[in-house]
């Protein structure tokens, strides 16, 4: 009401219209019809107007961005120390999203994937081995070495920094449907601008 | 000849222009907020498919409700199985994390559900690949990931009283 007496005042002083009015409530009876509606029709046109186009285009480009994040790739940062020396601490890359939808991540793919303790966080591990793989589970210097089998539908991962690395050591191969993309490309920091190293732990891929 | 060039070109540009707005917005409401799907196998029954093979039922999906991975026991859920990842299953929510269940036909007799994870169980007990079975023989873990993917499915029935399985909190 206040913004409608407001505009109202406003326009008055624009079309120099003298006006001896006793409540506001009164307005409509006093003002000329015609000039009342017209000042309500455009005022509402237009701020309706903006407002709708806004949230249409906010909607639209939400969900295009929605998509593209979801089905083609994005921008990741990283934090953590389990990726020495390939990623490091707060490194941005780039991430694709296709690999996943086509079954087509293999060993020595750097994945992000769901966190299996907490759905809402994510993790970025190497797959060391896929399903039906034989996996070392504990450190070769040991002299007695345990095997296990990755099951059907899970891969096994690890990070490249085996010391600092909480990952399917800790908890187990996790589920192929967990894993969101492949990281593949390095952005920042621009000394390291490019494509991502190989694992320097070559001796943890076993499939004999 | 100019008039139908230009007649062309303006339909192109038309089409382009509401397929960019109709595809991703129609793909951003059928992946967040709700979908449709039919239900194949007996492992829900009587809940989901009491016909059998002669008719399957359809569900919707809400997916808007687990956004925040927040299921109560009972519910009915779709998720991705975790076996074959190109596989949905879906079954009901029996137990949550903390929670200690007393098994039927698994390996351990009761189990603790870790943090992050959830058990499920299909109606149809003995007719069901769930908690009680998931994987090969030399699976150490049945407990399933439920944020995989995870719907709520509208409940067209109440929760069944009789469940498989007995939860202690």
């Amino acid at each position: 009401m206040l913004y409608l007496c407001i505009e109202i005042l406003t326009a008055i002083k624009r079309n120099n219209v003298q006006m001896h009015a006793t409540t506001f409530r009164n307005l409509g009876n006093i003002m000329p019809g015609q000039w009342w509606q017209s000042l309500h029709r455009t005022m509402l046109r237009g701020v309706l107007g903006k407002t709708f186009r806004l949230v249409g285009y906010t909607i639209q480009y939400g969900c295009i961005a929605h998509c593209a994040f979801e089905y083609v790739g994005g921008v990741v940062m990283c934090s953590g120390p389990s990726m020495e020396p390939t990623i490091q601490n707060s490194d941005v890359v780039f991430a694709e999203n296709l690999s996943r939808h086509f079954y087509g991540i293999q060993r020595g793919d750097i994945v992000i994937a769901k966190s299996p303790s907490d759905p809402k966080s994510n993790i970025c591990k190497r797959v060391i081995g896929l399903e039906g793989d034989k996996i070392l589970t504990n450190s070769p210097s040991d002299f007695f070495k345990s095997h296990s089998y990755v099951p059907t539908g899970h891969v096994w991962l690890e990070g490249d920094n085996l010391q600092n690395s909480t990952d399917s050591r800790y908890y187990g191969p996790i589920p192929y449907g967990l894993i969101r993309g492949r990281i593949f490309f390095k952005i920042w920091p621009l000394s390291d601008f490019g494509f991502l190293r190989d694992s320097p732990n070559g001796h943890r891929f076993s499939d004999d | 000849m100019a008039q139908s060039k230009g007649w062309v070109r303006r339909y192109f540009k038309a089409f382009c222009k509401g397929f960019f707005v109709a595809v991703p917005v129609a793909v951003t409401f059928l992946d967040r907020v709700a979908c449709v799907a039919r239900v194949e196998g007996a492992s829900m029954q009587p809940s989901l498919n009491p016909g059998g093979s002669q008719s399957s039922d359809v569900v919707l999906l809400n997916h808007w409700k687990v956004r925040n991975f927040e299921v109560q026991r009972g519910d009915i859920v779709s998720l991705v199985s975790p076996k074959n990842p190109e596989q949905k299953i879906i079954k009901r929510v029996i137990a949550l994390e903390g929670d200690i269940v007393k098994t039927m036909g698994h390996k351990n007799r009761y189990v603790k559900v870790p943090r992050g994870h959830i058990w499920v169980e299909g109606d149809h007990h003995g007719h069901s690949f769930d908690s009680n079975s998931f994987g090969p023989q030399k699976e150490t873990t049945t407990i399933v990931y439920f944020h995989a993917l995870c719907c709520h499915i509208l409940q067209f029935s109440l929760p069944q009283p009789g469940w498989n399985s007995q939860v202690f909190n």
